[in-house]
């Protein structure tokens, strides 16, 4: 408990020393902040007594906060918001040094919110209670549309209020749903209660047609943040524009809320909202990975490029929640921690090159494998981990999502029975395809094939500190820990995939029912309407 | 030691292998080359001047080798080796409710027949290339060993993996190695753009595969093999559910992608672009080999579906003819081998479509050695003539001193490659094209006479380069210096014999081919001799009538459904006795085949060495007549399926995507988002004028709601009471 | 209503509450006639404070006819408040004139958008 607070409130804490310290200093004070806040998480993590089971630790209540509200303070983990919450505390301390070069002007705001930010988003992971993490949740937006706003590229103000309002619009109905399950509670027992295992039992209790509502609420909320399809366009304009370390955060670890909500809340509390909503999320899923996939392929802006492909990858990761069976479920939740390690070492990455040249323009930088061999060999490992290549990270997750969509069929002896199968899987599959063209299109562009530099260099000499041509030993130690990290996950993913089992056991619990009723009324109206529904999104 | 091998003449199923972790040494061999390429990431990285890197590479190679030929000699029967657990959890007890993938090995003899030659050839090759790529010292050499290491290590993983994940990721590993290979050279845009096609192209076929993986699961709930081979033996694959016999197909398609059939060969010519070693290992000898190998491991479930195995005979079949016509009209020697690669390998779908998995893979053996070894030529003469590899352009070099070697070997080369009579691969192809004559089915005996006009086709193509580069006068022109080869700068219509006036401007005085040392013709003549070598099953079981070790190897595996041990031993015995043009089966294609071969041989001998002005009138007669212009057309211009792919796929959807590219930003995000957005500031602007910065407006409109508010209250309150 | 108040009315019989709910309506809305009409600075402060004054009367009456001591401790507040806030307004209206040269209101519409 203490550990845990410690690694979510000393970045605040240090946030303080940043912004009353020296301007010279801020950056070492914040380095050592997340250091400490990673630290104490990866002690909590090395006592970890639940890695093979589906226990939260510490499995306790916190200090009351509001008590005839009934939200407490309390904090724990379970292994897969423990493995999330690692990965965003891996990542801050990468970020902050990444940011050593990019960030000259206004240093003691940026490191502040910065150490703000990773502050929040492992509170919205540790937290226990639905309302602490609603704030964990919704908080990370204010430091991030700070450092998008003031940090970003020449769009950055419309693209930071677009991602305030729309992911703050999603997370309305979210709150809604939350309260409105207390409230369920409270009719039931007389008392407010916002922990989130109490809710998830009065959650599902409720009857099937109310269970319908509260997940499609709950789906838009989390949907927005994934994104899913039609709500993902905040996220590319996001991207294009932040700093390149808000880049990294937002795609590892924002957006894991959101697939993290899903595992959390949505399913969980709805089984049977998520047994009707089931292909309808999938159909969406596969939409997002080729309209996301094929926007890839004629992106010329590097960054915006990566930004998609996030979108694409996390549909994947959606469509192996939802096929609601312990196999898609583990490739989803590797998918979750390995997206994260990928996609936030891309962007590193082409931040480092766009620190240098001051384009992201593919037409315009290019072969820079001959200028900086380094650089080169770090973006084609991490390409290819973002393509899935077995022996890399990104295949496990990647490979396990498709073969659990592939086998959620009706007359599957998984034990859970499920309605997407085959078809789904081989829709979704053309992703590997397209991902393989898209990502060697970048690297053909971007590292392989003639030198093409652009010819001002003007843009250099405005760089406050002179970056040597090849990456310097900042930016190598940087890259390293999570070139190591996707080899690792790759060649030895068996003691992540044992503990994330049983919390992917725990949260399918109530769907071999869920889903079994829900097919033998599949001639009801639910399944019309979704059907009718699939239609109109696949013609679009 | 050969005594030990258990002879299964009389199998009725496939083996059962035992789990030996005692045998675990062998994952040398796969951990050698893991370690290799670390190796030469770190002199890559420390940017190692010398030759480090080839030196360890070649020793891993070698050492690892020499564990196979352990192995082999160890061999009892089939083992599966666990290593580690790589890719496993479970959800319950049940068959169904646990995925296994683990890091480990299954060693049968098919495993061990194809390792022999991988790694073997492997190590030939990196000598080879240790001398090859000397020009790039420092620069590139070490990272050309890199991807040389990863590919043994994948290829290695592919062929020992226990499981079809393992394969999966040896499958993708080979890609991998081809892509970074091909592009060795990447400041080329062509190199580049060859590399990225082959990946893409052969991931088409990998999704196919990793489908085939997943119904393979879903139906099985295993995917080591040996558990898939024993619910085989259990029978039950008579099933007409079509989850079933969708599984060979979707195999198939994994198979065609990485083996360069129909639809997905046009990725192999373009990987020429490569440096030549990498040719001769990856898209020659090894790589491409792999479908063979699959579809050879997974064969007792070719049989879930009828037509899977004659689907596969059919594009086998189609294949090597398309690739035949296309090798003959082409001027690039590289190229030349490349589609007479995709031809041969077409043969060898051919035969496991037909039903002889022996022919398949001996043949598969016979090529890798002798196709390895015209790679490898070719590429010495690339090497020495700056580049140089158009056929017009070099001509006579057995009579220039120090190119004897490569010359000669080069002629062994053809002549095996040519199926010239008694060579290896006239066993290796004799025995396809006998099954397929023999066959029971009308189809596959018109399969089989459309490879035997192949096999003509081919014989005048591989002695067309021969007679032009080797035999002759003495004529040569360097090529781009710096440059692999011009590919792509012939024009069109030339004509054979005239070169080229921008290249004709070349003086060819002040240059001097330098000559292959050592390594190069070193390794040449050890190829020469393996090809000769492995022939040897061929001649022991015609002349000697003694066990064939090839089939002996392939019987005892899981191919061995297809191995056809009965047909091809005791068939004088059978009354309905196949035969071949009213002779015996084996007399009556000796006959046919020797035909075809010295025909083509022969064609070859009047166009391009006798009279090698008649090869241009013909082909300039074959142009000047309209109803039969469109053949040299078409085959010059690889019948144009690179534009017909582009035009019917590629240009759909990049138009689709740019649509949507578009759209997204300008009508999702710009209609549907910023719309919705929109909707507040308009409700806002009806009661902007309330606003107007007076300080009394503000108060005015505060107050006036205040008594709104009071007022409605009231108006309750009062209601409430009445 | 009215039976509530006159039986309040009863323990608290001193003055009827109707005058001082009066005098305090009065106030308010002097206050606010004051505050919509008048342009100058000072006099519209002094006119909220006669709003306050209306609204902390109504309080004092209500506290008086319930006997409950928490509206008074509220007047007390707002005294303190009113107090505070006069000195901070008076050093704002101050600082605008310093800007403008003018104590009207009207100088100072810079929030409205046209």
């Amino acid at each position: 408990m203490l550990l845990i607070w410690t690694s979510i409130l000393f970045p605040i804490v240090a946030a303080f020393a940043v912004a009353i310290g020296p301007t010279k200093s801020a950056k070492w004070t914040a380095f050592a902040g997340t250091l400490v806040s990673l630290g104490a998480l990866t002690l909590f993590a090395w006592n970890f007594p639940a890695w093979h089971n589906a226990e939260h630790f510490p499995n306790t209540t916190g200090p009351s906060w509001i008590p005839h509200a009934g939200i407490t303070f309390s904090v724990g983990f379970d292994t897969v918001s423990l493995l999330l919450a690692l990965l965003s505390a891996f990542l801050m301390p990468l970020c902050i040094v990444g940011s050593f070069s990019a960030i000259t002007e206004r240093t003691k705001e940026y490191y502040g919110w910065f150490l703000v930010l990773g502050s929040s988003i492992i509170l919205a992971f540790a937290a226990r209670d639905a309302i602490l993490f609603y704030i964990g949740y919704e908080f990370t937006l204010v430091p991030m549309t700070l450092i998008i706003a003031i940090y970003g590229g020449t769009e950055r103000r419309v693209a930071a209020i677009k991602m305030f309002l729309y992911t703050f619009l999603g997370s309305m109905f979210m709150l809604a749903t939350l309260l409105y399950i207390g409230w369920e509670h409270r009719l039931a027992v007389g008392a407010w209660d916002f922990d989130i295992d109490t809710l998830t039992k009065t959650a599902t209790r409720l009857p099937s047609s109310t269970q319908y509502w509260v997940f499609a609420a709950f789906m838009v909320g989390f949907a927005v943040k994934v994104p899913l399809f039609p709500l993902h366009t905040w996220l590319p304009l996001a991207h294009d524009q932040a700093p390149t370390a808000g880049s990294v955060i937002l795609a590892s670890a924002m957006l894991k809320l959101g697939t993290y909500g899903n595992y959390r809340f949505a399913l969980p509390m709805a089984p049977a909202g998520g047994a009707d909503l089931m292909s309808f999320v999938a159909v969406l899923a596969i939409i997002a990975i080729i309209y996301a996939s094929l926007i890839c392929w004629v992106q010329t802006d590097a960054k915006k490029l990566i930004a998609y492909s996030s979108v694409a990858h996390l549909g994947l990761c959606m469509l192996g929640l939802f096929a609601l069976n312990p196999v898609g479920a583990e490739g989803a939740v590797f998918y979750m921690v390995n997206h994260g390690l990928s996609t936030g070492a891309l962007f590193l990455c082409i931040g480092m090159f766009y620190e240098r040249y001051h384009t992201k323009d593919t037409d315009v930088v290019g072969g820079l494998a001959k200028r900086m061999p380094v650089w080169a060999s770090f973006m084609v490992l991490f390409t290819l981990a973002s393509i899935g290549l077995p022996g890399l990270n990104g295949f496990i997750g990647e490979f396990l999502c498709l073969g659990g969509t592939f086998i959620s069929e009706h007359d599957g002896q998984t034990g859970y029975p499920g309605v997407l199968g085959p078809w789904y899987a081989v829709v979704a599959g053309l992703g590997l395809i397209f991902a393989a063209m898209y990502l060697l299109i970048l690297l053909g562009k971007l590292v392989w094939g003639p030198l093409r530099e652009p010819h001002d260099d003007a843009a250099h000499t405005t760089s406050a500190i002179r970056l040597p041509q090849d990456l310097c030993f900042r930016e190598i130690a940087i890259l390293t820990p999570l070139a190591v990290a996707c080899i690792w996950l790759g060649v030895q993913p068996k003691p992540m995939l044992d503990a994330i089992a049983p919390c992917a056991e725990r949260m399918l619990a109530n769907y071999p029912k869920e889903v079994e009723r829900y097919m033998s009324q599949s001639a009801g109206t639910p399944l019309a309407s979704i059907n009718g529904k699939t239609n109109e999104s696949r013609g679009e | 030691m050969v005594g030990s091998w258990r002879i299964m003449t009389q199998l009725t199923s496939i083996p059962q292998a035992i789990i030996a972790p005692e045998l675990s040494w062998v994952g040398l061999a796969l951990l050698l080359p893991l370690l290799a390429a670390v190796a030469c990431a770190l002199c890559c990285a420390l940017r190692v001047k010398g030759k480090a890197a080839a030196i360890i590479t070649i020793l891993a190679l070698a050492a690892s080798f020499g564990i196979i030929v352990k192995a082999y000699f160890a061999y009892t029967g089939p083992v599966q080796v666990p290593i580690f657990q790589w890719l496993s959890f479970q959800w319950g007890t049940g068959q169904f409710q646990s995925f296994t993938a683990n890091c480990g090995m299954y060693i049968d003899t098919l495993t061990l027949y194809w390792m022999l030659f991988v790694t073997g050839l492997g190590t030939l090759i990196s000598i080879y290339a240790s001398e090859y790529m000397e020009g790039d010292c420092g620069a590139g050499y070490s990272r050309f060993f890199f991807g040389i290491c990863i590919f043994l290590f994948s290829m290695s993983a592919l062929v020992l993996g226990d499981n079809l994940i393992m394969l999966y990721l040896g499958w993708e590993g080979v890609g991998l190695a081809s892509y970074l290979l091909i592009g060795y050279d990447y400041a080329r845009p062509a190199a580049v753009a060859a590399g990225k096609k082959a990946f893409i192209m052969n991931r088409i076929g990998d999704l196919g595969l990793a489908l085939g993986i997943f119904m393979l699961w879903a139906n099985y709930g295993t995917l080591q093999y040996s558990e898939l081979f024993a619910a085989m033996n259990k029978g039950g694959q008579t099933s007409v559910d079509w989850e079933l016999s969708v599984i060979p197909f979707l195999l198939m398609l994994g198979a065609f992608g990485k083996s360069a059939q129909i639809p997905l060969f046009t990725w192999l010519p373009d990987a020429m672009e490569g440096p030549t070693p990498v040719s001769a290992l990856i898209h020659a000898a090894t790589m491409v080999t792999a479908g063979v190998y699959l579809i050879a491991r997974m064969y007792p479930f070719f049989e879930l579906h009828p037509e899977a195995l004659a689907t596969v005979a059919w594009i086998g079949g189609l294949t090597a003819l398309l690739a035949a016509t296309i090798g003959m009209a082409q001027y690039d020697i590289k190229r030349v081998f490349a589609y007479s690669t995709i031809s041969q390998l077409g043969y060898m779908f051919l035969g496991l479509g037909v039903g002889t998995t022996f022919g398949a893979c001996y043949h598969t053996l016979t090529h890798a050695f002798f196709k390895a070894l015209l790679f490898l030529t070719a590429g010495a003469i690339m090497h020495g003539f700056a580049g140089q590899l158009d056929l017009r352009r070099l001509s006579g070099l057995r009579h220039l001193p120090g190119w004897r070697i490569v010359s000669w070997t080069m002629l062994v080369g053809c002549l095996w490659l040519s199926a010239f009579p008694y060579t290896a691969a006239f066993f290796s192809k004799d025995a396809i094209l006998l099954k397929a004559l023999t066959s029971v089915r009308a189809d596959f005996r018109f399969l089989g006479w459309l490879g035997l006009f192949t096999a003509a086709l081919t014989a005048y193509y591989t002695f067309r380069v021969w007679f032009r580069v080797c035999a002759g006068p003495l004529h040569f022109e360097p090529g781009a210096e710096g440059h692999h080869e011009p590919h792509d700068t012939h024009d069109k219509h030339d004509t054979h014999g005239k070169p080229a006036p921008a290249l004709a401007a070349k003086s060819t005085h002040a240059f001097h081919p330098h000559a292959p040392r050592w390594a190069i013709n070193g390794v040449l003549l050890i190829l020469a001799l393996g090809a000769l070598v492995v022939g040897i099953p061929g001649y022991n079981e015609t002349f000697a009538h003694k066990d064939n070790w090839a089939q002996q190897m392939i019987a005892g595996s899981s191919a061995m459904e297809g191995a056809g041990l009965a047909e091809d031993h005791g068939a004088e015995v059978s009354e309905a006795h196949p035969t071949v043009l009213g002779m015996d089966a084996h007399t009556g294609l000796t006959v046919v085949g020797c035909t075809a071969s010295i025909g083509g041989i022969l064609v070859a001998w009047y166009f391009h060495l006798r009279s090698r002005k008649s090869a241009d009138q013909l082909r300039a007669a074959l142009l000047r007549r309209w109803w039969i212009r469109w053949v040299p057309i078409c085959m010059e211009n690889k019948w144009y399926v690179d534009e017909i792919y582009h035009a019917c796929f590629r240009l759909p959807m990049w138009l689709g995507a740019q649509i949507l590219s578009f759209g997204d930003r300008h009508f999702l995000d710009g209609v549907m988002v910023d719309g919705l957005a929109k909707l507040p500031v308009a409700v806002g602007k009806i009661f902007k004028p309330l606003y107007g910065g007076a300080l009394q407006g503000y108060a005015a409109t505060m107050a006036g709601g205040i008594a709104l508010v009071v007022a409605w209250l009231s108006w309750v309150w009062l209601r409430g009471f009445n | 209503m009215n039976q509530e108040l006159s039986s309040g009315f009863t323990i608290a019989a001193n003055a009827p509450i109707a005058v001082a709910l009066a005098i305090s309506a009065l106030l308010f809305v002097i206050g606010l006639v004051g505050f919509l009409c008048r342009r100058n600075m000072i006099i519209m402060f002094l006119c909220t404070e006669l709003m306050f004054q209306g609204a902390a009367l109504a309080m004092i009456a209500f506290a008086r006819l319930r006997m409950d001591v928490s509206g008074q401790v509220f007047v007390i507040f707002i005294l303190t408040v009113a107090a505070a806030e006069a000195a901070l307004a008076l050093a704002l209206v101050v600082l605008l004139y310093r800007k403008r040269e003018t104590l009207s209101a009207e100088a100072w519409s810079d929030l409205g958008e046209s």
